[in-house]
């Protein structure tokens, strides 16, 4: 099994995000950059089939220089080479524009199975895996929390998280497929890993290796585009009721979840 | 009386003292060589610097007995009897020197070193055995029939007590028939032997003759029997005690012994007992299992399985199991290296469960005679776990990304880090680094609501004193003490090597820090990768600044308090005195000692980074160091550590004793204490 897992990078999530002040984007200086949280889970779970039935584990990542620490994460944890797509002209686009560029990695490449976070934690689209098996022409799942492999490594079953309950589907392979919390632990690198991960294969494609032009990518080939950042209204502060026991204070948090808050 | 010519069934008795002394040598001398071939497979290890202060700790520890006597109390007195059995055999080694020479030498006696000498040393030698053999008695009843908790009941150590007590049995059985049967011009100052003599007056003189050269053989053997017992027992500390003292680490207690080639090594940590360093095996050999480790350390208090006694043992019984193997593997170079079949260092003779519940307090350390150093086999079996393995409590996991990604354990967003003294008017270093003291504040002073607190009370008790002192802000990072403890040797040195950096490009002088881990990290282990600071404890800060009249303690406190001795700050740095004298200074505090104080306070539960892990086994530390406390019945207990405090509240909040007991750190008596 080869199984492919694209990965972002992106801030850490106790990072501050302050945004510009002409609102087109967030100030990225200072900010400390991580790997996406749910990407994690499929770099671990590629690792875990890898162990299974052997094959190999590809990191696909797309961003400026700084993304290859990321890479380097994905691959300290295992992962046996990467491919890093590093293009200015690949800045800034939507999901669909990432799915894109994504695609086009992937042609020419033997793999069985692609696995994406179910989201990323920075823009929080949700849309890139679904695009991507879109655009391959392959089966999906998202939200997966199981997944189990065929021995015959033509078919997979998912448990999908829904609303309410699970799904279980089964899939053919090869198939996208998006990562959730509750599929694994992601494994903490070992240290003979982190150093070995300094000299795997990383492979990084500008748009020329990619054969794609400038305005079908990034933010000339996106689908949407953004108008204006504001960061959320600052919260009011919490309302502490003071009392004497329940009996007064009780009496005083009815009366205030009805007239203020207006809830009941 | 000659017992050099004295035969026995026609053979002299030097022949059959000669063949005696050699088959004892034999079997001495094979199992000495044995272990020290063994102690070589171990890994190189520099001990040998600063001779001169070895030989001092020795002499001091072992002539002087400071390593039984150092911890006699009320309670525990065996100090006292291993002193008078180590002096009265001192006495014995001396005597005998001349009951083998007698052996060879016709006619030899106490006379060749004068007659003042042969007159008084007898009495000595009696009232040094009737005292050993007191302290034996002593020691049975205390082993047997008192049964401290540090103690086990071993067969071995009946055997050795009831040897010693035979060899002082026979030496007054054997003057008996001496002063019998070779009368002395002057009455004999030996009242034991006298005793005896008269005992056996009634015996024919040639069958006293006999049964002295029997008393004399039964001694002689017994002599030579327990110098084989030796180093087949754990009585191996009588021989190896004064190396490992000489040998013990030079280092800061503090510091742990740092991974140097970290980019080059292909294995991290120890996972097979030959990867220990000599020094380290040493220490297996040395141990004579008199449990003060045990009595003393919080895993083992708790009932954790982790026991630092048991821990050595078994890694010595480990040692001398897998020695033949290693030592065939490391003659036969030619041959495959083999996989060894038996038990493996870390699940079968150490389990995981003791690897992770030591606290790193350095109790055993302390209390140990011998100068084992426990703390650093298990972190360096730690080392093996995280590095290596990435096995670790789970819950650590995302304390080390909180490091990595934000330098706080907590994972709170790395630039709010000085959010706290957003209003308090604190220079930060990257805007005015003309400072002359740095206030290191550390993760928990920056993070911790609780702690916040503190760190404003410090600020406020500098401006009031008028220190020019300034924070690194949110360069601050994370000093590692945690990540160092829990194994995580990369993680540490990536963030001390940040840190000394950006101390050096400030050109840091000193710097006061309030958490004695990050104290410790600093003073004692920054200096391994090249950063030399002055590194003071606030404690240490502010009492310089009571006597140097800067800072006046006025406002009286009426409270009864106890103060706890954080591992990091006591034991480790010794800073016992500083704190006391600060609760002193301040009118109406009455202060109030836990019985387990000083180098003997025990552990809050929160060092070696067991701060961040969840407490599976036993019973819980924090309650039981609360209860300590209770039973000193302040109304107040004193810290000068962020974790100390954090695990007392904690306690204090799970036992519903909040009306009674507060927790205060230090630095928050001394703010109101100046207001």
């Amino acid at each position: 099994m080869n199984v492919v897992v694209c990965v972002k990078q992106v801030p850490d999530t106790e990072s501050v995000i302050k945004v510009k002040p002409d609102g087109s984007d967030i100030i990225t200086d200072d900010l400390k950059y991580v790997m996406n949280p749910y990407d994690e889970y499929g770099v671990e779970e590629a690792l875990q089939i890898k162990e299974k039935f052997g094959g190999s584990v590809t990191i696909l990542c797309m961003g400026p220089s700084r993304v290859v620490e990321t890479i380097r994460t994905g691959l300290a944890m295992g992962a046996d080479k990467a491919i890093h797509l590093d293009d200015p002209a690949l800045e800034g686009g939507d999901a669909f524009a990432t799915a894109k560029a994504l695609a086009e990695a992937l042609k020419g490449i033997e793999y069985d199975l692609v696995l994406c976070g179910k989201q990323a934690v920075d823009d929080d689209l949700s849309q890139t895996g679904q695009t991507l098996a879109e655009l391959l022409g392959f089966p999906h799942a998202s939200l997966i929390q199981k997944l189990e492999i065929a021995d015959d490594n033509k078919s997979a079953t998912v448990h999908c998280q829904v609303e309410g309950g699970l799904a279980v589907l089964d899939v053919s392979l090869p198939a996208v497929l998006t990562t959730q919390k509750g599929l694994n632990e992601p494994r903490y690198a070992s240290l003979p890993g982190i150093m070995k991960a300094k000299k795997k294969p990383l492979d990084t494609k500008d748009l020329a290796a990619l054969g794609l032009s400038a305005d079908s990518v990034g933010c000339a080939g996106s689908k949407t585009i953004i108008t204006k950042m504001t960061p959320p209204p600052e919260r009011a502060a919490g309302k502490v009721i003071e009392g004497e026991g329940p009996q007064e204070t009780v009496p005083k948090l009815v009366q205030l979840l009805r007239e203020e808050a207006k809830v009941i | 009386m000659n017992i050099a010519s004295y035969t026995i069934l026609g053979i002299p008795n030097f022949v059959l003292l000669t063949i005696a002394i050699i088959a004892a040598l034999v079997f001495f001398v094979n199992r000495v060589r044995h272990l020290y071939i063994v102690l070589r497979i171990g890994k190189e290890d520099d001990r040998f610097k600063e001779p001169g202060e070895r030989i001092k700790a020795v002499l001091k520890r072992i002539l002087l007995q400071i390593c039984v006597l150092k911890d006699v109390t009320r309670n525990d007195l065996a100090g006292i009897g291993h002193a008078t059995i180590f002096y009265g055999f001192l006495c014995f080694a001396f005597s005998y020197i001349f009951m083998f020479a007698r052996g060879f030498i016709p006619g030899l006696s106490f006379h060749l070193l004068g007659g003042a000498f042969a007159h008084y040393f007898p009495l000595i030698l009696d009232i040094a055995g009737l005292l050993v053999m007191t302290a034996v008695i002593w020691g049975l009843t205390r082993r047997y029939i008192v049964k401290p908790p540090r103690l086990e009941l071993s067969l071995e150590a009946v055997l050795i007590l009831g040897w010693i007590f035979s060899l002082m049995l026979f030496h007054f059985i054997m003057e008996g028939f001496e002063i019998n049967t070779d009368p002395h011009e002057m009455p004999t100052l030996a009242f034991m032997g006298a005793a005896f003599a008269g005992f056996f007056a009634n015996i024919e003189t040639t069958t006293q003759e006999a049964l002295f050269v029997a008393s004399w053989w039964i001694h002689v053997l017994l002599v030579l029997g327990f110098m084989v017992l030796i180093p087949y027992s754990k009585h191996l500390h009588l021989l190896l005690a004064p190396f490992n003292i000489y040998f013990k680490s030079r280092e800061p207690k503090g510091a742990l012994v740092p991974i140097l080639d970290m980019e080059e090594a292909e294995t991290f940590g120890v996972c097979n007992i030959e990867e220990y360093t000599w020094k380290q095996l040493l220490d297996l050999y040395c141990c004579a299992h008199c449990g003060r480790c045990d009595i003393n350390c919080p895993a083992y208090l708790s009932e954790k399985p982790l026991s630092p006694k048991d821990l050595l043992n078994d890694l010595k019984v480990h040692l001398l199991e897998k020695a033949s193997f290693l030592l065939e593997n490391k003659n036969g170079g030619d041959e495959e290296t083999k996989e060894y079949e038996g038990p493996s260092l870390i699940g079968d003779v150490i389990s995981e469960d003791k690897i992770w519940a030591c606290v790193t307090c350095g109790s055993c350390i302390e209390q140990c005679p011998v100068c084992n150093e426990h703390v650093q086999k298990i972190i360096d079996m730690r080392r093996y776990l995280v590095l290596m393995e990435s096995k670790f409590p789970s819950e650590v996991q995302v304390v080390f990304k909180n490091m990595e990604n934000n330098s706080n354990p907590w994972g709170i967003g790395w630039a709010t880090r000085a959010d706290w003294a957003k209003d308090l008017g604190v220079k930060i270093m990257s805007d005015d680094s003309d400072v002359d003291i740095l206030y290191w504040v550390g993760c928990a002073g920056s993070f911790d609501e609780r702690n916040k607190k503190i760190s404003t009370s410090l600020v406020n008790i500098f401006n009031k004193a008028g220190v020019n002192f300034g924070i690194l802000g949110a360069e601050e990072k994370c000093c590692g003490d945690s990540a160092r403890r829990i194994g995580n040797e990369y993680l540490f040195q990536m963030l001390a090597m940040e840190t000394i950096e950006i101390l050096k490009n400030y050109n840091v002088k000193k710097i006061v820090t309030q958490c004695p881990h990050c104290f410790n990290t600093l003073k004692n282990e920054y200096p391994q990768f090249g950063g030399d600071f002055e590194v003071v404890h606030t404690t240490e800060f502010i009492m310089d600044l009571i006597e140097k009249g800067k800072l006046k303690l006025t406002k009286p406190i009426d409270k009864t308090v106890a103060y706890h001795d954080s591992c990091y700050l006591g034991r480790y740095n010794a800073i016992y005195d500083a704190p006391r004298k600060i609760l002193e200074g301040i009118p109406g505090i009455n202060i109030v000692e836990m019985d387990r104080n000083r180098n003997k306070s025990m552990c809050c539960g929160a060092g070696g980074g067991r701060m961040w892990m969840e407490e599976h086994l036993g019973k819980r530390i924090n309650e039981m160091r609360l209860q300590d406390a209770l039973d000193a019945n302040p109304n107040m207990v004193c810290t000068a550590c962020p974790y100390c405090l954090t695990m007392f509240e904690d306690a204090i909040k799970e036992k519903g004793v909040e009306e009674s007991l507060a927790g205060k750190d230090i630095v928050e008596l001394v703010e109101e204490a100046t207001a």
